[in-house]
């Protein structure tokens, strides 16, 4: 899968938009990431594991911890492609308007 | 992994001033300036009930099928290229007579999308809200 795609899918489930939010805030360990869902630690692993090959987040060790950090990167691309259509059909139809704008001012003229 | 089938919808709306069938017809010709086909470095346009329509920008090729041509209403048609995922999205156009005006809607729907399709508004916000500077500076007008 290409990465955005990937990070498409990191960000499509709320619990991970949840972690995304946490980790806004700053770098955490994993037992402070997992504290506030009411859901099994494996299940925590399988997000972190998704938002990790999306690039969202990255850990390092620091000492004997190891530390999540969350990675804005990503989501410029995602930020990027929803906007491009936005963009395309804008710049587009402003053209197009303006062609007829132009074309009634030189009919005015004449 | 879990597959989903939410979409994008974007809605644009120009008051063009000119008749709603000058509007069709300007839309449909590659030398009038906003259509997509207008900045094609090629393309290939065969504007009727299943004829096709190619082009390309930048080395980014776009595809589509004519589902409907109704002068000087409405025009539907396919639209698929890499930023579709390989899926078909829908460009819908109508054109309202406005006084001596023509109301010019376009709708892209069907843009393939995860959970950010029925959350978009909800999604972005929140991302914009607690990402403030991860984003560049386009501005979004959902309707």
């Amino acid at each position: 899968m290409d990465q955005l795609t990937d990070v498409l899918t990191a960000i499509s489930h709320p619990t991970r938009r949840a972690i995304i939010g946490q980790l806004a805030n700053g770098p955490a360990r994993f037992s402070e990431v997992a504290k506030p869902f009411d859901t099994a630690l494996n299940a925590v692993t399988k997000h972190l594991k998704l938002l990790e090959r999306a690039g969202l987040i990255e850990r390092r060790k620091q000492g004997r911890e190891v530390f999540i950090s969350f990675r804005g990167e990503p989501l410029r691309e995602v930020a990027g492609w929803v906007h491009e259509y936005e963009r395309f059909w804008n710049r587009r139809l402003d053209q197009f308007e303006q062609y007829f704008k132009d074309k009634k001012k030189k009919e005015k003229k004449k | 992994m879990r597959t989903n089938t939410g979409t994008i919808e974007f809605k644009f709306e120009r008051t063009i001033p000119a008749s709603p069938g000058e509007v069709f017809d300007a839309w449909l010709n590659p030398k009038i300036p906003g259509n997509p086909w207008n900045a094609a470095e090629k393309f290939i346009l065969d504007p009727k009930v299943d004829g096709l329509f190619y082009w390309t920008l930048n080395g980014v090729s776009h595809y589509g099928r004519f589902t409907e041509i109704g002068r000087p209403v409405q025009i539907q048609h396919t639209w698929m290229s890499p930023r579709t995922l390989g899926q078909e999205s829908i460009v819908t156009l109508t054109f309202k007579k406005q006084r001596e005006d023509t109301l010019m809607t376009l709708v892209h729907s069907g843009l393939p999308d995860h959970e950010l399709a029925r959350g978009h508004e909800k999604g972005w916000n929140y991302f914009l809200d607690i990402f403030p500077g991860q984003f560049g500076n386009g501005s979004r007008k959902e309707q």
